[in-house]
């Protein structure tokens, strides 16, 4: 009776001793003893074969008082609406898609078809017509008619052997609510479109994995231009620094203030950057002081007591005047590719400061002798 | 009621027009009128000269018979025309079709068959019968000129129109007969009528030797009838070649009915239309209603003057469409001073004097130099072929119409909103051009047009269930329903279905041979279920209540429930109630109504105050005493079971199973709501319609629907033993599927053997 459980070696036993009896068999199916609280509903009358154990006379009377109880209940549940509709559109979709002829092979209603020569195919007029031959073309036009009059239906296969004639009724098309015609079909062509870029993308990652060290490569070389990029810009504003220091330009307030717009766009964007996490911290940090509700400025007129009072002796800063304007020299130079942009600042630290970024040496003049070229690799 | 008093109004209008006419004739010369013969003695002087007695059949040409239409005397009756005759001729003359009349004969003399297609608005349906009438002459040869229509109201009311437009009463040259109404009489000459009853009458006269021409109009609506009288034609007119037949159709497909009828010659007659202008939607819609809606505000508020069309598929749709816009536009008016609208709904169930106001002119504007006014008619498909409505210039189409569909695997027959053809589509538009150049706005994409529209409507016969039609056709004296040679041969399930059904019913024997009781069902106008209802009703002491019930059952719900009162119209309903079912609730309401009926109430109030159709229950009515006839002339005994016995209704119950037996379901599980239809094992609910408030485990039920869910409707409770004693050739258990339903009947039949073992013992 129960392929999967030979029954149990030794006579009657406990539950403990039952599950582990069919432990080797059944040990990935999790069969307990009470194992009608595992499933329930499969267990109604129509199929006690599929679960042997709860008809098995090894039950005893608790546990079978139990299944039948668990099992009552999950009778009288009630359906949920939704179970309901499903069961019904199922039960509908299994009528409709099999033929009467497989369905009842024994009608007699097919019988009498079958004595007046139905032999399958369609119905109407024969198509051999050996005893009529006055209108050949009148017989053929009904077949010809007949296709005309089922149409391209979309979803109908209605040829058969009466030519043209359908072989199956016409079947049930069920719209729920107020839909427009197209909104259904729409819907799923947007929905096999999505499906289709979903699994060509899927296929297209899979498809090389070639591609993906040369991605994977390319990405880490951009981030690596990147770093070296940001490191020229800071050789470039120290170098001009140290330039400007040694002409003796000084600033009174050692407070850098000059306009964006002057520093080179190499490193200005270094600059500009910083130049605004500076001013958000600031921000930040006033607001969390309390003192000064709004950032402050310089004012003239206030003298050195003024500013203690104030509260604002240590956070005088100044910004380029022109950090918040549009730049589109700037935004031109980040829009370059990492590469270039490091190519380009290696040009200015050389023409500016005759340095080679590469060689991390300040040669005496322009034509940096020793300098191997331009290029990283040219320095291997 | 309505209707009688119309004709009465109509017939004295017509005899003061007569009287006119001759005060009129009188003061102008008073010798000559006293030569005439008098005209209200006509009909008793068969022997009047008429123009027509120099026609010879088949030879007759257009100007003779004009020169015959225009003579002071009707050529057909030999009275005087009357003015109003004239004044209708002169509308005649106007249409298409009168251009070519002699065209017509030409064909018409050349050939048996003909095929003619003239568009909605030619004036084939009135007129071409008029000219064959012409020129068959019928009252010299003796045989009828038949015209068929789809529809009852269409035979009637061309009917009427035609005996105004030849100057004669209905009923005498010009007549019509429908299912349950017959008005011609032995002058009759020309004769209107349903597709379904021509071809009630060929069962007793399988040549048609009546008729001497059969017109068959509308074919393009391909009715269950018309496909039958089609094939039926067909072989008929290799029998007699003398019968003419015409087939008429008022769309351009008519290549299919030519190639079926041995490649007929076919004439066209162009319609009176003008260019249409077809816009579709850029996506599909959500709500179609809503959408509709919408359209029909926007074009109210944007395009020029005209009347708009509006498709939509039912009733309580319609309905609905037709409060929102009104509410909307009232509030255009408010708010950006729109022009008035006026909307009219119209569906089949409606009364006839209120599909009669969209005929109604458009309001006037407001005030004056005001936005203009116009209509808005919101319709089922009837406005499609049928109706002829001059002034609309937009018609709005969502591209739905609710269809009748049979599928013989689950054995449900439903209306469903189903999307329409491109066919249909293209005569909604053509709506629109009828009186100037029209718009149409197609609530789809022109890519869903094309897609997913079928080409043409599938024709009835495909979408029936057919145990009514092989029945008939078993009657007609088709041996071979295998190979009869329809246009469009149904499904061969379809066909399977119905032999079997009717060999349950014992309408036909395993050889498939009409058995008695199949003949006589096939006498009755009704479907063989509820045929055999009626005939085995004596049986159980109770024909006059089955009859009663039949009735009730073949004419639409006689409850009514608007909208606005549906708390009270059920609580109506309720004292109808009968605690076991809908049908012995319909057999109460309408012994109530004649009740009321004999005890001289106002029937009509009384109606209308208990929410029940007076229309319905009326023609009910008449549908009963027809079928009474019927019944007295096969000697079927009409007996009641005392009212005071308290089998009264339990008879009635076991009856209602000798018809439908088939229809039965069983109640899933003690507490469920849903039952499951025997055999067919489909999961279904009881219509919320019902009075049934307690569930019983056995039904039987008028029709299994399907609307969002599955329903049947028109239930009564029923016991299972009667089912195996009613019929044991449908419940031999052994035949049944292993189940719930086969577990129940094996459970019965042990009851009843152990009952019977007890008795026996005793």
């Amino acid at each position: 009776m129960n392929p999967l459980k030979p029954p149990p070696p030794n006579g009657p036993h406990s539950k403990d001793e039952e599950s582990s009896s069919s432990e080797e068999e059944d040990y990935m199916t999790m069969t307990f003893s009470d194992s009608p609280s595992t499933h329930p509903s499969s267990s109604s009358t129509t199929n006690p074969q599929k679960n042997p154990t709860h008809a098995n006379k090894n039950e005893t009377s608790l546990q079978r008082r139990l299944r039948l109880r668990r099992e009552a209940e999950a009778r009288a549940r009630p359906k949920s609406k939704a179970e309901l509709a499903a069961e019904a559109d199922a039960r509908r979709e299994a009528a409709l898609s099999q033929s009467l002829f497989t369905a009842q092979p024994k009608s007699k209603g097919l019988a009498m078809m079958a004595r007046m020569g139905f032999t399958g195919g369609a119905l109407g007029k024969q198509q051999p017509p050996p005893q009529q031959e006055e209108n050949p073309q009148g017989r053929g036009g009904g077949g010809e008619g007949g296709e005309g009059g089922l149409g391209e239906g979309k979803k109908e296969s209605g040829s058969g052997g009466g030519g043209g004639a359908r072989t199956e009724p016409i079947r049930i098309e069920m719209r729920d609510g107020r839909s427009g015609i197209g909104l259904e079909s729409e819907r799923k062509r947007k929905l096999r479109e999505a499906a289709e870029a979903a699994g060509e993308r899927a296929k297209r990652a899979k498809a090389d994995e070639g591609e993906y060290r040369e991605r994977m490569r390319r990405e880490r070389e951009e981030a690596r231009w990147e770093r070296q990029f940001v490191a020229g810009q800071k050789v470039a504003e120290r170098m001009a620094g140290e330039r400007d220091e040694a002409a003796g330009e000084h600033d009174g307030k050692g407070v850098v203030s000059r306009p964006l717009s002057g520093i080179p766009v190499v490193w200005r964007g270094l600059v500009k950057a910083r130049e605004e996490a500076e001013r958000d911290r600031r921000m930040r940090y006033d607001l969390e002081q309390g003192l000064a509700r709004l950032p402050t400025y310089e004012d003239d007129e206030e003298d050195e007591d003024d500013k203690q009072a104030l509260g604002k002796a240590t956070t005088t800063y100044v910004t380029a005047e022109d950090l918040d304007e549009e730049d589109p020299e700037l935004e031109e130079f980040s829009a370059l590719p990492a590469d270039e942009k490091l190519q380009k600042v290696v040009e200015h630290l050389r023409e500016e400061h005759h340095y080679c970024f590469w060689c991390k040496f300040t040669y005496p003049d322009e034509k940096m002798e020793g300098c191997p070229g331009l290029t990283e690799e040219d320095h291997d | 009621m309505a209707d009688s008093n119309k004709n009465l109004k109509r017939s004295s209008a017509e005899r003061e027009g007569t009287q006119d006419y001759k005060r009129m004739k009188t003061n102008g010369d008073g010798d000559a009128m006293d030569a005439k013969p008098n005209p209200y003695l006509a009909h008793l002087d068969e022997d009047f000269s008429s123009p027509l007695d120099d026609f010879e059949r088949h030879k007759t040409t257009a100007l003779q018979a004009s020169k015959a239409e225009d003579s002071d005397n009707n050529p057909w009756t030999g009275r005087p025309h009357s003015q109003q005759y004239f004044k209708i001729l002169k509308t005649r003359r106007d249409l298409p079709v009168q251009k070519q009349r002699q065209e017509f004969l030409d064909a018409y003399h050349s050939t048996q068959i003909l095929v003619f297609v003239g568009e909605t608005g030619s004036g084939k349906t009135t007129q071409i019968p008029q000219y064959v009438l012409y020129d068959e002459l019928p009252h010299q040869t003796g045989k009828l000129i038949a015209c068929t229509q789809p529809r009852r109201v269409a035979a009637m009311s061309v009917a009427q129109r035609v005996a105004d437009e030849l100057d004669v009463n209905l009923g005498e040259e010009v007549g019509y007969s429908i299912r349950f109404e017959n008005r011609t009489g032995p002058k009759t000459l020309l004769k209107y009528m349903t597709d379904g009853q021509l071809l009630r009458e060929a069962m007793h006269d399988h040549d048609m030797s009546r008729y001497g021409c059969i017109i068959l109009d509308e074919a393009h609506e391909r009715t269950l009838a018309t496909d039958i009288l089609m094939a039926l034609l067909k072989q008929i007119a290799e029998r007699r070649k003398d019968l003419k037949i015409i087939v008429m159709s008022a769309t351009l497909d008519a290549q299919k009915f030519q190639t079926y009828f041995f490649e007929a010659p076919l004439l066209a007659v162009p319609g009176r239309t003008h260019p249409v202008e077809i816009f579709y939607t850029p996506e599909p819609e959500r709500d179609y209603v809503e959408a509709a809606v919408r359209t029909v505000l926007q074009i109210h508020a944007s395009e020029p003057e005209g009347d708009v069309l509006l498709f939509l598929t039912g009733e309580e749709e319609i309905e609905d469409a037709c409060r929102r816009i009104s509410l909307e536009v009232d509030d255009m008016i408010r708010e950006s001073d729109a022009g008035p609208m006026t909307v009219y709904p119209l569906y089949g169930t409606l009364p006839p004097h209120q599909q009669q106001r969209i005929f109604d002119k458009a309001p006037d504007a407001l005030r004056k130099g005001g936005r203009p006014g116009r209509k808005c008619i919101v319709a089922t498909n009837i406005a499609e072929t049928s109706l002829t409505i001059d002034g609309i210039v937009y018609v709005v189409d969502p591209g739905f119409s609710k269809q009748k569909i049979y599928n013989p695997r689950t054995r449900v027959e439903s209306l469903l909103v189903s999307p329409i053809s491109k066919a249909s589509a293209q005569q909604r538009a053509g709506r629109a051009g009828r009186t100037r150049p029209g718009k149409c706005f197609r609530l789809y994409t022109e890519n869903a047009f094309k897609k997913e529209l079928i080409e043409q409507t599938y024709p009835e016969i495909l979408r029936s269930n057919l145990a009514n039609t092989v029945l008939e056709l078993k009657k007609l004296g088709v041996e071979d329903l295998v190979h009869f040679d329809l246009m469009d041969p149904p499904a061969p399930e379809t066909m399977m279905r119905a032999l079997e059904e009717l060999n349950y019913l014992a309408c036909l024997d395993d050889d498939g041979e009409l058995t008695t009781l199949g003949g006589m069902a096939s006498e009755f106008p009704l479907d063989p279920a509820l045929a055999v209802m009626l005939i085995s009703a004596p049986e159980f002491y109770c024909s006059n209540e089955i009859l009663s019930i039949t009735s009730l059952l073949s004419v639409p719900q006689i409850w009514v429930r608007p909208n606005n009162a549906r708390k009270r119209a059920d609580e109506m309903k309720q004292q109808f109630a009968h605690p076991d079912g809908d049908h012995l609730t319909l057999l109460n309401a309408y012994h109530a109504y004649k009740g009321a009926e004999q005890s001289g109430e106002d029937v009509k109030k009384w109606c209308h105050e208990h929410f029940l159709s007076f229309r319905h229950l009326s023609s009910a009515d008449n549908v009963r005493a027809q079928l009474k006839r019927i019944m007295e002339t096969h000697g079927i005994e009409l007996v009641s079971t005392p009212f005071q016995n308290k089998e009264y209704y339990t008879n009635i119950r076991r009856a209602l199973l000798a018809g439908f037996f088939m229809q039965v379901a069983m109640r899933e599980s003690a507490n469920s709501k849903v039952y499951k239809t025997v055999k067919d094992d489909q999961l279904v609910m009881i219509h919320p319609g019902t009075v049934v408030t307690s569930p019983y485990d056995w039904v039987v039920y008028n029709e299994f629907v399907l609307t969002t869910k599955q329903y049947v409707r028109t239930v009564t409770n029923i016991r299972p033993e009667w089912l195996l004693e009613i019929a044991p050739n449908y419940y031999d258990v052994d035949t049944f599927e292993k189940g719930e339903i086969k577990s129940a009947l094996t459970r019965i039949t042990e009851k009843i053997r152990r009952r019977q073992a007890m008795k026996g013992g005793r």
